[in-house]
């Protein structure tokens, strides 16, 4: 029985793995037209989409994209970044808020800031757009932060809010009976012990923003194309061999992401 | 007097922002959303301000006007995406169950490490998730020709735009969701209970049934309502990997908003599956009570 557990729990593992890693097998392979058969190892995937000359960019069908490829990096980066530095901050207030101060409404705002977490994103996606379009903001990448910070506030008010329920209350009341201002102890007592949970929700919004599909699609508008977005539209104009280079360099990233709020995690502990 | 005074107007100063945030940006939205399913679409898209229930009547059956009329294949879709969804949940249970439990009879170290590993692929794009399904499942894809390579199909089987691609494609992107809370509950079971259930005689079979499926029954409502959430409406997976074959109320909600351009329409149907939503997680939070109460 306890054997027949592990050669499933293998088994599950490779069910987890075998597609991301074949993916990054195939972007080394060289053969051009069938990924299935290995025809020897290749870079030239990787120099296609930076715009390098390989075999296939003399052929008269090529098209360089390498423009649109570095536009939607750009878009993305700016965007994610933009809504992580937006919704940490207003995350960490509304759990700041709800934690620390006795009032009415803090049931009512702990319930509802889970709403966006359980909302369908396609809903919130054509939400959005009707509201942008009915009050006439025109579609752009501001929109697209807008729609990220609406949920990702709930993702860092929940990542922070479990960090404060661990945290000692006395400490900061001793702060404050030793003659602290209240914002001398929050920049002394309070910011340093709830830094680790602000960043790990800060991190889970980066991630998220970077990834998101629904809400962007629906609110991007024409020439605001986010990096997820871009591979999409690559696969629907049909599958080719540089989508696994640039699926590859992504998975990476996200990875080395994914690795660092560990790595952050594990310090402060 | 003074300091609870100041204390309120701090708590105002910082609570606003936020605040105005989310009212105007995520429930005005939602409202306007609600609006505009009771209004009348206008001819060359956009919208009429006139109040119609018609947009509902499309869906569950007594629109009868020549431009909207009633048609069961919304219903149909609608109910074709529940099952779906269901079908999902289900292999979700199936696939996370046994390895939740393989991995928390691990020693701690390792336990941490397989958790971490469970999770990471829920942090790599979701495009190149379904991206890896294509190449697994198109004709010429891995799976293809490995059953051609051991002689069990003479020809390629169509496995992509198939129902079968679109559970596997969500399985496969959900089982974080899954595997998380089943651990949980899977963790917290007593080992003592099972071996007492064994050394009295019940068989392994008797034991799962009568030990540890109950206590863990909490862990498998929790992961069944968050996968079953984002699977119902999901509309990149079956874009992927169902391609115009397999059609769920998520392409359909999308078709009206980018080709069709019937904006109450789609709202109306974006209502239904808030709808459904809105139904299971009161179901979930009966059945909350109704437990916590027996014990």
């Amino acid at each position: 029985m306890k054997r027949l557990l592990s050669l499933y729990g293998i088994a599950f593992f490779a069910f987890v793995y075998a597609p991301i890693l074949l993916v990054v097998l195939f972007s080394f392979n060289a053969n051009p037209i069938n990924m299935m058969i290995w025809d020897g190892f290749t870079l030239d995937w990787y120099r296609l989409i930076f715009g390098m000359e390989t075999s296939v960019t003399e052929s008269s069908t090529y098209i360089d994209t390498t423009p649109q490829l570095y536009s939607a990096v750009r878009v993305s980066f700016t965007v994610a970044l933009t809504t992580t530095a937006i919704s940490t901050v207003f995350g960490t207030i509304l759990a700041l808020a709800v934690a620390r101060y006795r009032f009415r409404l803090a049931g009512l705002y702990r319930a509802l800031l889970m709403v966006p977490m359980i909302m369908p994103d396609i809903v919130l996606g054509i939400a959005l757009l009707i509201f942008f379009i009915t009050i006439g903001m025109n579609l752009s990448m501001g929109t697209i932060i807008i729609g990220h910070c609406t949920f990702l506030i709930s993702y860092v008010f929940v990542t922070v809010s479990t960090r404060l329920a661990q945290l000692d209350l006395s400490v900061e009341e001793a702060s404050a009976d030793l003659g602290a201002s209240p914002f001398q102890t929050f920049r002394k007592v309070t910011l340093p012990s709830i830094a680790p949970g602000v960043m790990g929700g800060g991190l889970l919004a980066f991630i998220i923003s970077m990834d998101d599909l629904v809400i962007t699609y629906f609110i991007a508008g024409t020439g605001n194309t986010t990096l997820p977005i871009h591979i999409w539209g690559m696969l629907r104009r049909g599958i080719k061999p540089e989508i696994n280079a640039i699926a590859t360099l992504l998975l990476l990233f996200s990875i080395a992401v994914a690795a660092l709020g560990l790595y952050l995690r594990s310090r402060q502990k | 007097m003074k300091l609870s005074d100041r204390k309120t107007w701090n708590l105002r100063a910082l609570l606003a922002a936020p605040t105005a945030f989310l009212l105007i940006f995520f429930f005005g939205p939602l409202l306007i959303m609600v609006v505009y399913s009771f209004l009348t679409p206008g001819i060359y898209g956009g919208v009429d301000w006139t109040f119609s229930h018609l947009n509902y009547g499309r869906i569950l059956g007594w629109a009868d006007t020549k431009y909207e009329k009633f048609d069961p294949v919304f219903l149909w879709i609608f109910l074709r995406s529940l099952r779906l969804a269901a079908l999902t949940v289900l292999t979700c249970v199936l696939v996370s169950y046994p390895a939740a439990f393989w991995i928390s009879r691990m020693p701690k170290a390792r336990r941490n490490m397989a958790i971490f590993l469970v999770t990471l692929p829920f942090f790599v794009s979701l495009i190149v998730r379904l991206f890896a399904w294509v190449l697994i499942l198109r004709p010429t894809g891995f799976l293809n020709q490995g059953l051609m390579g051991l002689g069990l199909t003479s020809e390629p089987l169509e496995f992509l735009y198939t129902d079968f691609a679109v559970i596997v494609g969500m399985t496969y992107v959900f089982i974080p969701f899954m595997f998380l809370p089943l651990y949980a509950s899977i963790e917290k079971l007593d080992s003592s209970q099972i071996e007492a259930s064994m050394d009295l005689g019940a068989t392994r079979f008797q034991t799962f049934r009568k030990v540890v499926l109950p206590a863990t029954l909490p862990g498998i409502i929790g992961g069944s309502v968050i996968t079953f959430i984002p699977s119902l409406g999901n509309f990149i997976v079956p874009s992927v990997l169902g391609g115009a074959k397999v059609v769920m109320i998520g392409n359909l909600i999308e078709q009206q908003f980018l080709s069709a351009r019937n904006w109450p329409f789609g709202s109306a149907l974006a209502m239904l599956v808030m709808a459904a939503v809105l139904c299971l997680l009161l179901a979930q939070l009966k059945l909350a009570r109704t437990t916590e109460e027996r014990a």
